[in-house]
């Protein structure tokens, strides 16, 4: 095991990427001291100031372990599986339970190794007194380690289903943000009602550390979370964490198996080879069978632009339709819920729900989708194949965008049902849903933009998801951490200012929802959102048409 | 001798990366329908010349040219002459391989009706059409290496660019590449071939263009390479029984001289020497043999391959380079 923790700790530290997240995390966190350190010699005896601060802290650093925990151990078991070196640990002497436990340790190291990096910070926050040491400060890092260690065998257990790093990186972002955000969503619905639908809701969102940090820094008053210190919601999540962890660990010790790479290739069965009745039966199961032999190109699509989709696991047309239809069915529930009276909401609090969702969509898959637009191209050497074409940089740049584009806009039109319902009951509602339709339709070429340009710097598929999941993570729900320390420590115009660089926030106050009625967000989020789409097209296409020049 | 102007011309091509000369003075032509074998170590400078012939780099100083095309400066016209293989196979997840070719056929502007026809003539002349629904990152390498033949005969060009073919193939397979390579010339491509799998080469090749530190060594036909590099013979004189080679080679020692040694192996009842010595010269050491009593079943001069070549080439090459290998020494040639 030793050997295995001594590799991956190394292997980890002399990264650049490591290098960088630890520069980052450390300035970061002097930042936010520094510019919260009181500038006047009275002692404020409240400790209401502090509190602000440790506020902020608590929640910028949730953020981070959030974002930054998942990166190495999504693609710690799954590179060792491409490298071939998987198959020389198995064959050594060493046990599956010993190369996990080793694996583990050597990232929950390093994570912890980030999580001190916060430390003078925290003591900083500390020195600055009304902070309790045992009821705040030791709690809060007891709990973001066992944030860390159930995210950390999390993404390990992703790592070793997947077959690639980027694919590693995307789906353990994907269930993280599940785990964090979406298991709070049934008792967004259900709170305050009774019945085991309400208990199993009230348990579900103790999966999520937020409502636990919330209730540790005292913060009851966020949205519609009631995180008062009523419930026992940090005991509750330290059970589940707990649970879920030693189920992770499990199921990975499980997968570290010879079999892992017991796999046949593919003897490429084509559904056109098969009889009419499993035609039939395919094509009704299936609606566009994805085994079924595709016909060529149209002479005036971009090729660029179907090779994405095609080369794409979940770019072909039964899985968009299966998307699709998701989002419409969620979408058409939240209107029922309310016209039905199951949720005693106005239409414009109805709004938020449907916004956040259109936002968790494409915050969950633009950058998944867009990030190795470029990179995987080069990490799979692919890219000298596409340079010797006559291809010129824009068709290709335009081809992968749009590979991109319309799955986000088949999305945002599958929620458009639950805005129909609203349009119908109260129609004077139209003007807000066409602005705030415009705002996500921004949001999401920026998440697009965003995403392809970050990702186009680097060679390696998993660092550009992982840079491009940071780079809008922090645009879509960094700015709304300033949002949710309104008022103290920052001002309504930091945070309206902050919240212009937003388009989802946009959307939101469109509808004023709770806690965005006092912004004035457009049309400046709008004409800023555009322009930073613009100037990142820019230098797609400059990075792109570098990329394609002799060397 | 070709008297068809040539279809790759290089002249005094240098590539220099800052104080690194990957490539100096490098000058060669290849005619129409001819098999051009590009060999060198690794770090030769074989995989700069290729990208620069395919676009992909710029010299930093001569020219390179395909069929009148300058490589620098009209890329655009390059990338419809030449079809380029590199040494990775370069695969996209998901996709079969008809849809992997359909996608290369519409980036090079064929209509949807061309490329039907042109993928199956495709898959025919590399013999891939039973992997056609197969996905292309489930191939082996020698299928691999068959679709990626086929893609590079797609746009039809004049010129294929193979790096490093054969590299990682059975033996069975390799045959078949080799047939593939020459039914390709024969149907009038030029090739250019890299590969470190000498035998291979000198099977197929014409020409033979030998690179080591970023300098031409020998270029030309494979029989004047040979003479080139190989101006001493390994003669083998076998015996009938491993008895008289000890008594053998002491005649031929006294014979030859001392910058020629004789090795004997009675376990193999032969001996060898090299040396630069005529045909009459060598006809008298027989004789001197015979005269003795020694009874010689054959006396056969060791025929020289590619690979010796080579390794005459590199040896000279080493013994004469200076210890920094960004600063060649004069060539060999």
């Amino acid at each position: 095991m030793t050997p295995i923790i001594h590799r991956e700790l190394i292997t980890i530290l002399r990264t650049r990427k490591a290098f960088a997240l630890q520069v980052a995390i450390t300035l970061f966190f002097t930042l936010l001291v520094v510019l919260r350190w009181p500038s006047d010699a009275r002692v404020e005896l409240s400790g209401a100031n502090s509190q602000q601060v440790f506020r902020l802290f608590a929640y910028g650093l949730l953020a981070a372990v959030t974002l930054l925990v998942p990166i190495f151990p999504a693609t710690t078991i799954v590179m060792e599986r491409r490298r071939g070196t998987l198959a020389l640990l198995l064959n050594s002497p060493l046990k599956p339970w010993a190369i996990y436990a080793g694996k583990l340790a050597g990232v929950f190291a390093f994570a912890v190794l980030l999580l001190a990096l916060s430390l003078p910070a925290a003591s900083a926050c500390y020195a600055m007194g009304g902070v309790s040491l045992t009821h705040q400060l030791v709690i809060l890092y007891g709990l973001l380690l066992v944030v860390t260690l159930q995210y950390a065998t999390l993404a390990m257990w992703v790592s070793s289903l997947t077959n690639s790093a980027d694919a590693a990186v995307r789906v353990t972002y994907g269930c993280v943000l599940g785990l964090s955000v979406v298991s709070l969503a049934p008792f967004f619905f259900l709170q305050g009602g009774e019945g085991s639908a309400a208990r199993v809701a009230e348990w579900l969102r103790c999966l999520s550390p937020i409502p636990a940090v919330m209730q540790i820094v005292g913060h009851g008053d966020v949205g519609m979370l009631d995180a008062g210190p009523g419930a026992p919601l940090a005991s509750r999540f330290l059970l589940l964490a707990g649970l879920t962890t030693l189920a992770f660990a499990g199921l990975t010790i499980y997968r570290l198996q010879s079999n892992l790479l017991d796999r046949a290739r593919s003897s490429g069965a084509i559904t056109d080879d098969q009889t009419t009745g499993v035609r039939a039966a395919r094509r009704v199961i299936f609606l566009v069978d994805p085994r079924r032999r595709t016909g060529h190109m149209g002479n005036w699509t971009n090729p660029v632009m179907v090779k994405e989709f095609r080369s794409r696991r979940f770019g072909r047309s039964h899985w968009m339709l299966r998307l699709v239809g998701g989002c419409a069915i969620v979408s058409l529930l939240l209107a029922f819920s309310v016209t039905t009276g199951g949720v005693q909401w106005e239409m414009e609090t109805m709004a938020g729900p449907l916004v956040l969702l259109q936002a968790a969509l494409m915050v969950v898959f633009i950058p998944s989708l867009a990030a190795g637009l470029v990179s995987h191209e080069q990490e799979s050497g692919t890219w000298p194949l596409l340079r010797s074409t006559p291809l010129s940089p824009g068709v290709i740049v335009r081809g992968k965008l749009l590979s991109v584009a319309w799955p986000m806009l088949l999305m945002l039109s599958a929620t458009l049902p639950g805005y129909a319902v609203m349009m119908y009951i109260q129609p004077t509602l139209w003007l807000q849903v066409v602005r705030a339709l415009l705002s996500l339709a921004l949001a999401g070429l920026l998440a697009l933009m965003l995403s392809a340009t970050v990702g186009s710097w680097f060679r390696r598929t998993a660092t550009a998801t992982t840079a491009a999941y940071i780079a809008v993570m922090l645009v879509f729900v960094g700015t709304m951490l300033v949002w949710l320390a309104r008022d103290a420590p920052f001002g309504h115009r930091t945070v309206e200012t902050v919240l212009t660089g937003n388009a989802m926030a946009a959307a939101l106050a469109v509808f004023n929802v709770p806690g965005f009625q006092t912004y004035q967000l457009t049309p400046s989020s709008w004409y800023f959102t555009a322009g930073t789409i613009a100037v990142l097209a820019i230098v797609l296409r400059f990075r792109v048409w570098r990329l394609t020049r002799p060397d | 001798m070709n008297c068809t102007p040539p279809v790759v011309e290089i002249h005094n091509l240098t590539k220099r990366y800052g104080e690194f000369t990957a490539l100096e003075d490098l000058s060669l032509s290849v005619h129409r329908g001819q098999i051009l074998g590009f060999i060198g170590p690794n770090g030769a400078g074989k995989t700069t010349t290729i990208k620069i012939l395919v676009g992909q780099a710029k010299p930093t100083s001569g020219t390179a040219r395909i069929a009148g095309a300058d490589c620098a400066r009209e890329s655009r016209k390059i990338k419809r002459l030449v079809g380029y293989m590199p040494d990775g196979f370069g695969a996209y997840d998901n996709m079969r391989v008809r849809e992997y070719l359909d996608f290369f056929a519409a980036a090079f502007g064929l209509s949807r009706q061309q490329r039907k026809l042109r993928i199956d003539e495709v898959l025919e002349t590399a013999g891939a059409r039973y992997m056609q629904d197969r996905y292309v990152e489930s191939l082996s390498h020698g299928m691999q290496q068959r679709v990626g033949i086929a893609r590079t005969l797609l746009h039809d060009p004049e010129v294929l660019i193979f790096d490093e073919p054969a590299n990682g193939l059975d033996p069975q397979a390799r045959i078949e590449m080799r047939e593939l390579l020459l039914q390709l010339a024969a149907s009038g491509k030029t090739l250019i071939v890299t590969s470190h799998i000498l035998p291979e080469l000198s099977r197929i090749c014409d020409q033979v263009a030998i690179v080591t530190h970023g300098k031409l060594r020998a270029f030309g036909p494979l029989d004047q390479i040979m003479r080139q590099v190989s101006q001493r013979r390994t003669i083998e004189v076998q015996l009938t029984s491993g008895e008289a080679a000890a008594a053998a080679s002491r005649i031929l020692s006294e014979q030859l001289s001392e910058g020629e040694p004789v090795t004997a192996s009675p376990a193999e009842a032969a001996l060898r020497f090299e040396t630069g010595r005529s045909d009459d010269e060598l006809s008298d050491l027989l004789t001197a043999l015979v005269q003795a009593g020694v009874r010689v079943a054959q006396f056969r001069e060791l025929q020289s391959d590619l690979e010796d070549a080579f390794l005459s080439v590199i040896r000279s090459d080493t013994a004469a380079e200076p210890a920094d290998p960004s600063t060649p020494s004069a060539a060999t040639r």
